[in-house]
């Protein structure tokens, strides 16, 4: 039931390929408790995450992302507290694929849809491109294709979680930060790590039943992070932001 | 604890609605305040009012032709958008957008084309080169009663638009600056702006009246007052603490500096064409008008543009000047290029100046008036 790149490794000399369906937890782990069908979740423990990007690396080349766009990608901070030491922090962002999804009931053309297992997709024959459920995601998860001119973000890789293998940005995972699977199997590895550890959502104030947890989540960075900004644009590069009045 | 926070690396995400929005929602707020502007000399017989209900229409069917065109411009896949009207997702007010806007086009047009409707006849039965395609637009007759019930069903429409397009802006929770429930107030009152000052240049150019003048400047004065009164309270209950929405959303620029230029900016756009109109409501027209609509266009590049630049989660901010360079400008120009070809147009063919509210009789004997050329 490991569901890291990490865990496939060491059961790759017990199982065959073909099993990786099993290390996913796809298609047997729900109907094994006799559970509705999989939902799938990720949980991201930040202990493990060295920032490296080799997910975000295989995200862009999985989905062939535009070179313009991110469906995940890992944002590093230094955080300094009470004046000690920096510390550097990273945080892989993606679609959290909410049990409420904004963005959902916002598309006028019902392009945006919840599938079985929870993920949130778009139907990119359908969509207008009128960028609505863009400005609705508060995770700035979704963005306009340049290439399709269609709303793209992440599937959780669907096409692969289909054939029974895990997210591209999962298996390539060096240090096992990324966790996925059933969230619907107590069973499986997510769902233990879930019960085990004390775990955080982004921007909980928005009450979107976020799918994608963190471990060891900072405060100071679940919503819009109040600091030095890497990118300084023309017209806002005088101050750090500090949030509030 | 003070924990202080570098963004070491962070994504920059583009403005996903871009200047051609901005114009559709300047150009269609214009159109359908101008449309209320119209509708008490035309509709309910406000005769007073009649010269300024000319104005507002001419303006409300030019702004409301090119606004759906920049609104088409702005999808990204716009040979799509018959899927509109096949796939309406209810719970999208864009979806119900998509079923207002025509409704409001058409009934607006077919309003405008009743008001001229004697005039196109008259037009039709002279002597000259382009009579057939006026007896063309006048499908051969002249009477116009059925103008009123179709003004008030375009003054539904109009107010339609007002509510669908205030109420699609101000649901998106994840922008604090656009989730404020004073926004489709803003949107409404400083529409009214843009279409008054639109008049008070047209008047310049067109009418040279002085009375019409003041009378467009009073009314300015007016709108601006409101606007004014609108801000003040959005910054009260921000502010006070009242609204945690309007709270949330002034917390989410307040730290930049270059939102506080924007701020008195804005202010000024406002102050300084009340006080030209209040004092002076002649001569002014021309400033007076240029600076509400530079207030009503500023106002919605700020609210969608500078919206989108702040960012969801991460810091700082987007670029917020023209996040989508000269193709945004172009964008923008090429919007007012066709506004202008559009009142090129209305002046050189429409008998605009003869427009009078509907004869209560059916049929009734096409008066003598003006040619568009003497106009």
């Amino acid at each position: 039931m490991d569901t890291t790149r990490r865990g496939f490794l060491g059961a790759i000399g017990q199982v065959t390929i073909g099993a990786a369906a099993s290390v996913a937890g796809a298609g047997q782990s729900a109907s094994a408790e006799g559970n509705d069908v999989p939902h799938w979740g990720m949980v991201v423990d930040l202990r493990k995450c060295i920032g490296c990007q080799a997910c975000t690396v295989a995200c862009i080349m999985e989905n062939a992302v535009p070179e313009d766009a991110f469906r995940t990608h890992v944002s590093v901070y230094e955080l300094v507290k009470d004046g000690q030491d920096p510390a550097m922090v990273m945080l892989p962002r993606l679609c959290n694929h909410c049990d409420d999804p904004p963005c959902l009931p916002v598309c006028p053309v019902e392009a945006t849809f919840k599938a079985e297992n929870g993920e949130v997709l778009v139907d990119a024959s359908k969509c207008v491109g009128c960028a609505y459920c863009v400005q609705a995601c508060p995770y700035d998860a979704r963005f306009i294709n340049h290439e399709t001119q269609v709303a793209d973000k992440c599937t959780f890789c669907f096409h692969r979680t289909q054939a029974g293998l895990l997210p591209a940005c999962v298996e390539t995972c060096v240090g096992g930060a990324r966790n996925f699977g059933d969230l619907n199997d107590p069973n499986s590895e997510v769902s233990k790590m879930l019960r085990d550890n004390e775990v955080s959502v982004l921007r909980p104030e928005m009450h979107t039943n976020p799918n994608v947890y963190y471990i060891g989540l900072d405060d100071v960075l679940d919503g819009r992070v109040a600091g030095e900004a890497a990118y300084h644009p023309e017209m806002a590069d005088t101050v750090s932001h500090t949030e509030g009045l | 604890m003070e924990t202080q926070v570098h963004e070491l690396v962070g994504a920059v995400h583009d403005a996903a609605w871009q200047p051609w929005a901005v114009q559709y929602f300047f150009l269609i707020a214009i159109s359908v305040t101008a449309l209320l502007m119209a509708l008490p000399a035309f509709v309910f017989g406000k005769s007073t009012d009649l010269r300024t209900a000319r104005l507002a229409l001419m303006v409300a069917v030019t702004t409301g032709i090119t606004a759906p065109i920049a609104l088409l411009a702005d999808l990204h896949q716009p040979f799509r958008f018959w899927e509109f009207f096949v796939y309406t997702h209810k719970s999208s007010w864009m979806a119900w957008g998509a079923w207002i806007v025509p409704s409001y086009v058409a009934l607006m047009l077919l309003f405008a084309w009743a008001i001229h409707r004697p005039e196109f006849h008259r037009m039709g039965q002279d002597d000259w080169r382009f009579a057939w395609l006026f007896r063309l637009f006048s499908l051969g007759g002249a009477s116009n009663g059925f103008a009123r019930p179709l003004g008030m069903l375009a003054g539904l429409a109009a107010l339609g638009i007002l509510v669908y397009t205030g109420s699609e802006v101000m649901v998106v929770r994840a922008r604090p600056l656009w989730n404020t429930p004073f926004l489709p107030l803003q949107f409404a009152a400083t529409g009214g702006v843009g279409a008054l000052g639109v008049m008070l240049i047209l008047e310049r150019m067109l009418c040279r009246e002085s009375a019409l003048e003041a009378t467009l400047n009073r009314r300015l004065a007016l709108a601006l007052a409101l606007v004014a009164a609108l801000g003040m309270g959005w910054f009260a209950v921000a502010i006070s603490g009242v609204s945690p929405v309007h709270s949330e959303a002034l917390a989410s620029v307040a730290g930049f500096p270059v939102w506080q230029q924007i701020a008195l900016w804005g202010a000024a756009s406002v102050a300084i064409p009340f006080v030209l109109a209040l004092v002076l409501p002649r001569n002014t027209g021309l400033i007076t008008g240029l600076i509400a609509i530079h207030a009503a266009w500023m106002f919605r590049w700020t609210v969608f543009m500078g919206g989108q630049a702040v960012p969801k989660v991460g810091s700082g901010l987007y670029d917020a000047l023209m996040p989508t360079g000269v193709a945004g400008l172009m964008g923008v120009l090429g919007t007012f290029g066709l506004w202008v070809f559009l009142m090129i147009v209305y002046t050189t063919f429409l008998p605009w100046a003869d427009a009078s509210p509907p004869a209560r009789t059916s049929d009734q004997a096409p008066r003598k008036s003006a040619s568009p050329q003497e106009i």
